[in-house]
């Protein structure tokens, strides 16, 4: 818990944009799979391989 | 510091949470956050739909569109618009008559308008048991077991026309506008069918159809027909 929290006494910003980003992607790729009329294996492997670009993308702005 | 930064970070957390708790609630039907991205077809599914029709109860914003009539700008010409919003499903011809038959759907509007201008003949209602007879051969009427039918009969100078508002016995709701004798416009407000479904519209079978079946229409705007073609 205390390495969660981080030293600093607030969440990690590392973790906190990971639970966030993934929340937002997961919503989004909602709304996408609803407007879309792409099948959902495609679907899923689009939005995974956005997934972890967006990943790398929070790495390398908190972490680099 | 420390601690606003991390009020605001389980703030921010919680929101997320509750946007994800909305959307498990909603699946298979869309989260209302998301609703207003959306086009009506899928804002409201069609299982969705029917569920409440089932119950008797409607989400008040499908209402609100369902009900709703927008205005409506008639192409300029001579051409016949269509009477309803919908999907042509036939243009059938029947001896001296083309019966060109509009479904429509849930998320279509429901007022129904003047294909042209002229002189309304009659108003009549039909249709409230089960239907034997001459109209079990249409297969507009055959697909509902007490169709409860409203016949606007117009002269035009094109020829006599008719715009048939269909809807079943479980809805029976079917409003018109217009009275024996009045003169109307072209794409004007002639009625509308308050739960339901096919729109036929009588031409003289010699009218030139500018719409073929599968195609989509819309009331007061898209032409459907025009003039008197030349044998």
């Amino acid at each position: 818990m205390n390495d969660f929290f981080s030293a600093s006494g607030h969440l990690d910003w590392g973790v906190f944009a990971l639970v966030v980003f993934t929340g937002l992607w997961f919503l989004l790729f909602d709304l996408v799979w609803r407007l879309s009329n792409v099948g959902i294996g495609r679907l899923v492997v689009a939005m995974s391989v956005g997934w972890v670009v967006g990943l790398g993308l929070v790495w390398l702005t908190l972490y680099r | 510091m420390e601690m606003a930064i991390l009020v605001l970070q389980i703030a921010a957390l919680c929101l997320l949470a509750a946007a994800i708790l909305l959307w498990a609630l909603y699946f298979p039907h869309p989260s209302p956050l998301i609703r207003r991205w959306l086009p009506p077809r899928k804002r409201w599914p069609e299982a969705q739909v029917r569920v409440w029709l089932k119950r008797g109860k409607f989400q008040r914003a499908f209402l609100r569109h369902f009900y709703s009539d927008p205005e409506r700008v008639a192409p300029a010409g001579t051409s016949m618009v269509a009477p309803a919003d919908g999907l042509v499903t036939s243009a059938e011809v029947r001896g001296d008559v083309r019966y060109l038959v509009i479904a429509l759907s849930f998320w279509d509007m429901h007022v129904q308008r003047s294909p042209l201008a002229g002189k309304v003949v009659s108003v009549a209602a039909h249709g409230d048991d089960f239907m034997d007879g001459e109209g079990r051969e249409f297969a507009f009427l055959r697909e509902k077991h007490c169709p409860v039918q409203k016949r606007v009969v117009i002269a035009t100078e094109a020829g006599q026309i008719a715009v048939r508002l269909i809807t079943s016995i479980a809805a029976r709701r079917i409003e018109t506008w217009v009275s024996e004798g009045e003169d109307i416009g072209r794409g004007q407000r002639i009625g509308r069918i308050l739960l339901g479904s096919t729109v036929v519209l009588e031409l003289p079978a010699a009218t030139r159809l500018l719409v073929r079946p599968g195609e989509r229409v819309w009331a007061g705007q898209t032409p459907v027909a025009e003039g008197l073609a030349i044998r």
